[in-house]
């Protein structure tokens, strides 16, 4: 009569029954985790992806203001560029009105980074101007 | 050592073999050492028959056992036996549950006993009556052995079992049997190794499943060129929104500064931007145009400070 109890069998496989769903319980709470880390991430380096475009395109910067720079209405204007490794100053002693109005709306319309700007009224046609961009 | 293992092998076979062979019988008493035993039953805890059936093995057999026994067993749960003797059958019905109770009653533990026999093959080849207790007597009749008061004999020998020799008709109690069919238990093992199989099978996906998503994060991090840490990323990306805090407040203000609209002789004399400061001078401003210069800026939206000289008004604006 040296046979397994099946109360024993039963009761052994209830226990593994427990043991398998606590594990399961474990994985599963960390895969939600997972899931859960994935998708602020992906969020993450998304946005990073989408602002490192905008305020951290050096190359295009440069390409851009160059362009902006030998514009035709800035020509009179004698803007001086002064170009550092992370900045580039510009600044003219005396910019007309179609001048200023020219640059300030290509600054303004793109995603340049404006660290400083100073524009000072001159006369009723003139202004002075500094200003500092990052790149 | 060798020779230590082989001499303790013996000597456990030995003991198989010298086991103490029992006649379980509800008139008896017994005085049981915490040993194993061999249990022969009483005729009294089994029902037995000699039939001639058209089927070819035990096994078929076996199955039609509850209805030949049907007539003559009370309520209950019984387990059956048979065996082919020459050209006919032994069939047995005995109660599990009837059994254990008496060994129970005699104080026998189930885990001492080692094999259950009955009389009917164990003393079969006994060629006298033997004497169970003072008033009855196993006595052969039609290949059947049956107890028979002990005044119907005329001859008998007491009951000796100490050089008994067991044959292979033995059969197990079912502990459950009288609570759950066995059946029924199988069926109950079965659904809980199913219920293991999908548990674990669920464990597994979700493993790889983790995996699978962990390397996806792994390939985030290459594909957009992200730090090595999650915390050095959150901290660039609080960099570049407070950039764009800043470079975003700067336009709007300087959109909704330059909207005001200018009357003669007002105008703007300077605009400072400076750490994430903007300061914009309006020269000309008379009585209550610098009040509705405020005004309009608050309906903007725009934070800012205003300090006054005469006719002049300084707007300081956090970026």
């Amino acid at each position: 009569m040296n046979r397994i109890n099946p109360l024993y069998i039963g009761l052994s496989l209830l226990l593994i029954i427990v043991f398998v769903s606590y594990k399961l319980n474990l994985i599963t709470d960390e895969y939600v985790k997972s899931k859960e880390e994935y998708r602020k991430t992906l969020s993450l380096a998304e946005e990073l992806k989408s602002l490192k475009s905008v305020y951290d395109d050096k190359d295009r910067y440069k390409k851009s203001l160059r362009k902006i720079l030998r514009h035709s209405s800035l020509k009179n204007s004698n803007i001086k560029e002064v170009k550092g490794t992370k900045t580039v100053k510009l600044s003219s002693d005396n910019m007309d009105k179609k001048a200023i109005n020219f640059l300030m709306g290509k600054i303004l319309n793109d995603t340049y980074q404006i660290k400083s700007m100073k524009i000072t009224r001159l006369n009723d046609l003139n202004v002075s101007l500094e200003m500092e961009l990052v790149w | 050592m060798i020779l230590k293992i082989v001499k303790d092998h013996i000597l456990v076979m030995k003991f198989k073999k010298n086991l103490k062979s029992i006649f379980l019988d509800p008139q008896l008493e017994y005085k049981t050492e915490d040993e194993k035993l061999n249990i022969i039953l009483s005729p009294s805890l089994y029902w037995v028959k000699r039939i001639s059936l058209p089927v070819k093995n035990t096994r078929d057999l076996l199955k039609l056992l509850p209805s030949i026994f049907e007539d003559i067993l009370t309520d209950g749960v019984y387990s059956y036996y048979a065996y082919k003797l020459d050209d006919k059958f032994i069939v047995f019905a005995y109660n599990d549950k009837e059994i254990m109770n008496l060994l129970a009653e005699k104080g026998i533990l189930l885990s001492n006993v080692a094999n259950i026999y009955f009389s009917q093959t164990e003393l079969f080849n006994e060629e006298m009556a033997l004497k169970i207790n003072d008033s009855e007597v196993l006595y052969k009749r039609d290949d059947i052995l049956t107890l028979v008061p002990v005044d119907w004999i005329k001859e008998y020998k007491d009951l000796n079992l100490d050089l008994i020799k067991h044959t292979k008709h033995k059969v197990a109690l079912h502990q459950f049997g009288h609570i759950v069919e066995t059946k029924s238990l199988y069926s109950i093992g079965v659904i809980l190794m199913v219920l293991i199989l999908l548990l674990s099978s669920e464990y597994f996906i979700t493993k790889y499943k983790q995996s699978e998503i962990l390397d996806s994060k792994d390939e985030i991090f290459s594909k957009y060129h992200l730090k090595s840490t999650t915390f050095q990323n959150k901290a660039l990306l609080k960099k570049y929104h407070s950039i764009n805090k800043v470079q975003t407040n700067l336009r709007d203000y300087f959109s909704y500064i330059l909207g005001f609209k200018l009357k003669d002789g007002e105008y703007i004399a300077s605009m400072d931007i400076k750490n994430k400061k903007m300061v914009v001078k309006f020269n000309g401003l008379v009585d209550d145009r610098k009040t509705t210069l405020k005004s309009y800026l608050k309906s903007k939206n725009i934070p800012f400070n205003a300090k006054i000289f005469k006719d002049n008004i300084k707007i300081e604006v956090n970026l």
